[in-house]
């Protein structure tokens, strides 16, 4: 029993040290940092109110973060959550449509040319099913089974999800390389 | 015999290191024969590493004062 539970100063500590964290996750899922800042707020005073169901040496930044999707839900997607479909865009792979424009230089070399901004819009352009698990998997380096605890999804679920985002993210990240001149379009430019 | 096909299908869980030993090693072993799909794998880390690092920012002083106090209580 006592080593199940987290002394109260223990477990604040730990809590504050995942805030960087879970503001910005809450900054990508709100796209409004007075919003993040509530949400994050609301998420460590239900974290405190339940924090005898924590139990001490289990993932804590996978609790607290499922703690906020679902705040995050509730209070902002309630009425969209039956709405929220997810569009098949198809395969699309920025490696395919840039892949004349690499030439032999290192394949990496055009990321390097995407401003970071840009990167933050396109995932916040993305619906927010496929917003959370790149948030998840990609910002913060969740394991897919971790993932699929805070989403309450199989992993297969996660795993689909997960290639639909970043096929809509290297999609929006071409538009934007070819606007920008970062890329020419490519020989196979799209259709 | 792995393709490319079979490769491409993997890279989401390789990237991810979501893949077993086993798997990893049969990838690796199509990836060092195979200049395209390492310079596809090369490619999909980069952005992988490129969404991790563009959000980078720390929450607002007054934001963790206030957490503070609210976690004190």
């Amino acid at each position: 029993m006592a080593d199940q539970q987290t002394e109260p100063a223990e477990f604040s500590e730990e809590a504050i040290g995942h805030l960087d964290a879970l503001y910005r996750g809450a900054l990508r899922l709100t796209r409004d940092p007075d919003r993040a800042q509530d949400l994050v707020q609301d998420t460590y005073a239900r974290a405190l109110r339940y924090q005898h169901s924590y139990q001490a040496g289990t993932n804590m930044k996978a609790w607290l973060f499922a703690i906020m999707r679902n705040l995050y839900w509730d209070r902002f997607q309630k009425a969209n959550r039956e709405a929220v479909s997810i569009d098949d865009i198809g395969e699309f792979a920025l490696y395919d449509q840039m892949r004349d424009d690499l030439g032999e230089g290192p394949e990496t070399e055009v990321l390097d040319r995407i401003a970071r901004s840009e990167v933050v819009d396109a995932v916040e352009k993305l619906n927010p099913l496929h917003r959370e698990v790149v948030l998840l998997v990609d910002v913060e380096g969740f394991a897919y089974k971790d993932a699929a605890k805070i989403l309450e999804v199989p992993i297969g679920t996660v795993m689909s999800r997960l290639h639909r985002a970043r096929q809509q993210l290297q999609k929006d990240l071409f538009d934007y390389a070819v606007e920008s001149g970062i890329v020419g379009g490519g020989l196979n430019s799209r259709s | 015999m792995y393709d490319c096909e079979n490769c491409v299908r993997r890279l989401d869980q390789l990237v991810d290191k979501e893949l077993s030993g086993p798997e990893v090693e049969e990838v690796h072993l199509h990836l060092g024969a195979c200049g395209d799909c390492t310079r596809r794998y090369r490619f999909q880390e980069g952005l992988k590493r490129l969404i991790r690092v563009s959000g980078s920012e720390r929450a607002p002083d007054a934001l963790r004062e206030r957490l503070r106090e609210q976690l004190k209580a």
